[in-house]
């Protein structure tokens, strides 16, 4: 709020100079490949791929226009539907999980702990690794190591493999996906703890706060920027989950963890391009208004 | 001052030169000999074709073939661009029958190669969908999937091949209780399930053919009241096969995936194993002294109903806008030439489509030539299905013990959707 109100005030008072000035074409010029780029590489591809989404089009030969009949058919596709829910569900889970988790993780790592820079190091190398290769390799583990381990020490739930069962497989999918994230949201947390100036802990030491007010009433108020742009970034990663469930169960074990960026790539390659078109733009629809919701939401909560 | 200038002379030359080069190898040849684009992608096969091409490239001196390798997305983008490969040798499914369906190859008919071909492979192309008063795929190597066993196994336990499916659970028993796995389940990879497990159960058990062209003919009315339908007639099959996954296959079959399960029953972990024959040479090299044999799952009490699964691993295909088409046609007709057809199919245990083919001469596959022979396959339902029906899922949630009334209703359920927003097609997989 009040970086918009600078912006306006800042405007109103450079208004006479401004109007007679020129603007520096410069600044055109920076922005034109930009523009030019994206509006070739995703504004037009976006706007043919919506025109197609109201015809049987396969991606060749002839096709007619079939007006709302696609979204008819989605709004009653359980596979969709399902991918739908599946992928709210997951990111939701996930973007709670994540941050708590990397919250409480920048907090230890930036008190006055030892090895305090190995640690960190460790902490951040699952964010280097691609997650088409982590996946396999938890793949190997949840189907092979850790049922191994479960019939070693006699535990029965570790016994079978959590992503070969239907109900739970989405957990392995949490527990992944998590596990490769939480690096990036942690390295946010620990700039955002160390910009807070340490003569407010002072002040807050100094009038009897303890330990655990210092970080509800302090630390948690002050990152509150840092957690709305995590929790954005996070929510749209997760929205687009792909290669990790790829990797892990591939959609399976049935149809129980398909992601919508799943189903509708599985629709390109096997011909039905014109209707998960229209699943795709369903979707776009629905991060618009989330979108727009989350901005209203946070707008005036946070300077970023 | 010249050097450097004839230094940039040079490098344009060059670049000119090499340009040249490229156009050379797109467009004619230098030589006077035509280029042929010819598409091929099995994998498994292509040093085979490396040097039928060469062996075709010596031989005559009009055309020269290129082979590329890139698979099926690139050919369908090459089509949409108009400039399509001069001719195609694929697997065929239902992403390579959209060029069949919408009418943009050439008609194969009056060649010579189409007039030996075997007439029962017609109807299983059709089940894709067709051109009308075209045949614009010629098969070329068929290849023939059933139950894959270890020989020694069942000798060592007095087992004959069962014909019925009592004898097969019988089978089942007499393993189970002399501590040997009767099937190798690998679950973990859904495709697995799909072509092995769900196919052999439903093809053994139905007649395919017949029910798929109902199911067109029904379109958006299937469901519960329609007369042929997924809950009705695949539920008796699926039931048993999931019986046999069940109860008949090691503990651990949903978290195995295919590599594990080739080296599993190649070390002898198990009796069965429902894998085309594409695994028969993975199980090789793990153990290349392996005794194998083959049979068709016997799914009913009656062993005249014994089918094995057969899918067109290749078919040949001209596109209309094939830039030389004569060279293609010319190279179409060396391709089938009875010796190279047959020693093709030869080394990748295929089938010939001809009516003068004789069956690969291998013990692996055996137990399959007298079905072939006599006309008795089916094309899996797991390739039949339109690919919009993410049957391999629903394939392995059934193996993993999912309620099969259910899915079957869900699959009826989108069989009518697909009809009912994509009439046209739908309508075509009929004829």
């Amino acid at each position: 709020m009040s970086a918009t109100r600078s912006i306006v005030t800042g405007g109103g008072g450079a208004k006479t100079p401004r109007s007679r000035k020129k603007v520096e074409p410069i600044y055109y010029l920076f922005l034109f490949p930009a523009v030019i780029l994206f509006t070739l590489a995703i504004t037009v591809p976006g706007i043919i791929g919506i025109f197609f989404s109201f015809t049987d089009s396969i991606g060749i030969g002839e096709w007619e226009f079939i007006g709302f009949t696609n979204y008819i058919a989605a709004f009653s596709d359980p596979a969709i539907l399902t991918s739908f829910l599946f992928t709210f569900g997951f990111a939701l889970v996930t973007v709670i999980l994540v941050n708590v988790i990397a919250f409480l993780l920048a907090v230890g790592l930036t008190a006055k702990i030892r090895f305090k820079m190995g640690l960190r190091a460790i902490f951040v190398i699952p964010m280097v690794v691609s997650g088409i290769i982590i996946a396999y390799v938890f793949a190997f583990l949840f189907q092979n190591s850790l049922p191994a381990a479960g019939s070693a020490l006699g535990i029965p739930f570790l016994e079978t493999s959590i992503i070969a069962n239907p109900d739970l497989a989405w957990v392995g999918i949490v527990i992944v996906t998590a596990w490769q994230s939480i690096p990036g949201t942690l390295l946010i947390y620990i700039a955002g703890i160390l910009s807070i100036p340490g003569d407010v802990y002072e002040a807050a030491s100094i009038d009897g706060a303890n330990k655990r007010q210092q970080l509800l009433r302090i630390t948690l108020p002050l990152v509150a920027g840092y957690v709305v742009i995590n929790v954005i970034l996070g929510f749209k990663n997760y929205l687009n989950a792909y290669d990790i469930i790829i990797g892990l169960t591939n959609g399976g074990p049935g149809t129980s963890t398909r992601s919508i960026a799943m189903t509708i790539i599985r629709g390109f390659q096997t011909g039905d391009y014109a209707y998960q078109m229209a699943t795709a733009t369903l979707f776009f629809i629905i991060t618009i208004i989330i979108a727009v919701l989350q901005l209203s939401v946070t707008r005036g909560r946070s300077n970023i | 001052m010249s050097r450097r200038k004839t230094g940039a002379l040079r490098a344009a030359a060059g670049a000119l030169g090499l340009a040249l080069v490229g156009a050379a190898l797109t467009g004619c040849s230098s030589g006077g000999a035509e280029t042929v684009h010819f598409t091929f992608n099995k994998r498994e096969a292509i040093t085979f074709m490396e040097q039928t091409v060469a062996d075709y490239n010596a031989s005559q001196s009009d055309y020269r073939v290129v082979m590329d390798t890139s698979g099926v997305d690139p050919i369908s983008a090459s089509f949409v661009r108009g400039n399509p490969p001069d001719i195609m040798l694929a697997n065929y499914n239902h992403e390579v029958s959209r060029f069949v369906q919408r009418c943009v190859l050439e008609d194969l008919s009056e060649t010579e190669p189409a007039s030996r071909i075997r007439d029962d492979f017609q109807p299983l192309l059709d089940q894709f969908g067709t051109c009308p008063g075209r045949t614009t795929a010629l098969p070329y190597s068929v290849m023939a999937a059933s139950v894959i066993y270890n020989k020694t196994i069942f000798e060592e336990n007095d087992l004959e091949v069962p014909t019925t499916w009592s004898e097969l659970i019988e089978v089942g028993d007499t393993l189970k209780a002399n501590d040997i796995v009767p099937f190798y389940g690998t679950f973990a990879d859904a495709w697995t399930v799909n072509q092995g497990w769900f196919d052999y159960s439903v093809g053994g058990a139905i007649d395919v053919q017949s029910f798929y062209d109902k199911m067109a003919e029904q379109g958006t009315e299937v469901g519960p009241n329609s007369e042929v339908s997924f809950q009705k007639d695949f539920l008796e099959p699926i039931e048993k096969m999931q019986l046999l996954a069940s109860e008949y296959t090691q503990p651990n079959a949903g978290s195995r995936a295919y590599d594990v399960g080739n080296v599993a029953f190649a070390n002898g972990e198990a009796a069965m194993y429902m894998q085309g024959p594409w695994a028969l040479s993975q199980i090789e090299l793990t153990n290349p002294d392996l005794e194998i044999g083959t049979f068709p799952l016997p799914m009913t009490e009656d062993p005249a109903d014994l089918k094995v699964r057969v899918n067109m691993d290749l078919v040949t295909m001209i596109p209309e806008e094939a830039s030389n088409k004569e060279g293609a046609f010319d190279f179409l007709d060396y391709l089938f030439q009875p010796d190279i057809i047959q020693a093709y199919n030869e080394s990748q245990l295929g089938f010939v489509p001809t009516e003068d083919g004789t069956a690969p001469d291998d013990p692996r596959v055996e137990g399959m030539i007298p079905y072939y022979d006599a006309g008795a396959f089916y094309q899996g339902p797991g390739i039949l299905n339109p690919r919009a029906i993410p049957t391999e899922n629903y394939a392995q949630a059934l193996a993993l013990g999912t309620n099969a009334e259910n899915l079957l209703r869900t699959m009826d359920a989108d069989w009518a959707r697909i009809a009912f927003r994509q009439p046209a097609i739908s309508s075509e997989e009929g004829n």
